[in-house]
């Protein structure tokens, strides 16, 4: 680049390019350059990650898992993907905007392309932890326990199950935050 | 209700109606009469999940998934522990995508090695759940599946499935099932809407 650069430097000295044709091969070798750099650290540090896109969620009754989730968590259930089998639970910024959601299906419905539940997998996510904003300890335990819910966990961080036995967690900001561990 | 019905039933009994209309007229008030109660149900207030917080997920060496998550979504770990480390979506200060609350803090993964049945907040040890959240999907940013496939070969990602037009699936260390999609991967596209997202959710 360094060589490039001096090499129109010298060809505008000599009067062989203006000085507009001068900035602007300046302006497209810079743009070229960090197009190239840009690119190639696409490939070598992975991923721009923008949230959760969506977790799918297979239970034996996904209808008892949707109503639920809408209770609690005010999950909105897409009507239009609601087949029988599966419903799309909506919940946080809109779709196409970071909004993300829960997949809640019945064993049978798994995703073409997914290989659906691995009994295999050495892995599992034993719970997921939602953030409710403008958290009120009092309204918060209040509003569970008016669902029949019971409650564990710590002020700010909370746990309960749903239907189906799986760790449901519903935390403030202050409580649950990677930077505070 | 019993008095809009019997007044049906004397418009009925009196001619004034059909039989049909009769029947028309108190199912629709019967459904409504239903679907206001069902409403009414539904609007009991719930809690208003704004975001995930974090994704617990427990595995046998948590800082190999740890790296891995890493390496493909470009996540920093923070506040490692002896069992446990975060991976934020992001760096300190700031806000998720979408969310302008001060309150809802960056997503992030936790990768933990613990028992399965370790216990939920103070409780008792974790029941065991008769559901399983089978795979998890990413939103990432400019998502092309050729360039991603290209990108996960580059860092020795194996057996990459397509997952329709707009994400792909990929396994991670331990065998547990990653989908990379992009924004256009939403709740409510449905088969009129292909076009503009996957239909492979």
């Amino acid at each position: 680049m360094e060589r490039f650069i001096a090499d129109l430097v010298q060809g505008l000295d000599s009067g062989r390019i203006d000085r507009r044709e001068f900035c602007q091969a300046v302006a497209l070798a810079a743009a070229v350059y960090g197009a190239g750099d840009a690119a190639q650290a696409q490939v070598q540090r992975g991923f721009k990650i923008i949230g959760i896109n969506h977790m799918s969620y297979t239970c034996p009754d996904y209808a008892k898992a949707r109503d639920w989730y809408a209770s609690v968590l005010n999950m909105k259930s897409e009507g239009t993907r609601d087949d029988g089998k599966r419903a799309n639970l909506m919940f946080g910024p809109e779709p196409g905007k970071g909004g993300s959601f829960l997949v809640a299906r019945n064993p049978s419905s798994t995703a073409s392309g997914s290989a659906g539940v691995k009994p295999g997998a050495e892995a599992v996510i034993d719970h997921i932890c939602y953030t409710i904003p403008n958290w009120d300890e009092a309204r918060v335990r209040a509003t569970l326990k008016a669902k029949g819910l019971d409650v564990t966990g710590r002020d700010g961080s909370l746990h309960v199950y749903d239907p189906f036995d799986y760790d449901v967690q519903i935390a403030s900001a202050a409580e649950e935050n990677a930077f505070r561990r | 209700m019993e008095g809009f019905v019997a007044k049906q039933v004397h418009d009925y009994q009196n001619g004034k109606i059909s039989r049909r209309r009769l029947v028309e007229i108190l199912t629709f008030a019967a459904t409504t009469a239903y679907a206001g109660k069902s409403a009414g149900a539904a609007e009991q207030p719930g809690l208003n999940a704004a975001l995930v917080n974090h994704v617990s997920y427990t595995c046998p060496d948590f800082r190999r998934a740890a790296d891995w998550y890493s390496m493909v979504f470009n996540l920093d770990q923070v506040g490692a522990t002896a069992r446990d480390v975060a991976l934020p979506f992001g760096k300190k200060g700031e806000k998720p995508y979408g969310v302008s609350a001060d309150d809802v803090p960056l997503t992030h993964i936790i990768c933990r090695t613990r028992s399965r049945d370790a216990s939920a907040g103070n409780g008792p040890p974790r029941r065991k759940a008769n559901a399983v959240i089978d795979h998890i999907a990413f939103t990432v940013a400019d998502f092309d599946r050729e360039r991603a496939k290209a990108q996960l070969a580059a860092v020795g990602v194996k057996n990459v499935r397509d997952g329709g037009p707009f994400s792909v699936y990929v396994d991670d260390p331990f065998g547990y099932e990653v989908q990379i999609a992009g924004l256009g991967v939403t709740a409510i596209c449905g088969a009129e809407a292909r076009a503009t997202c996957s239909d492979n959710r």
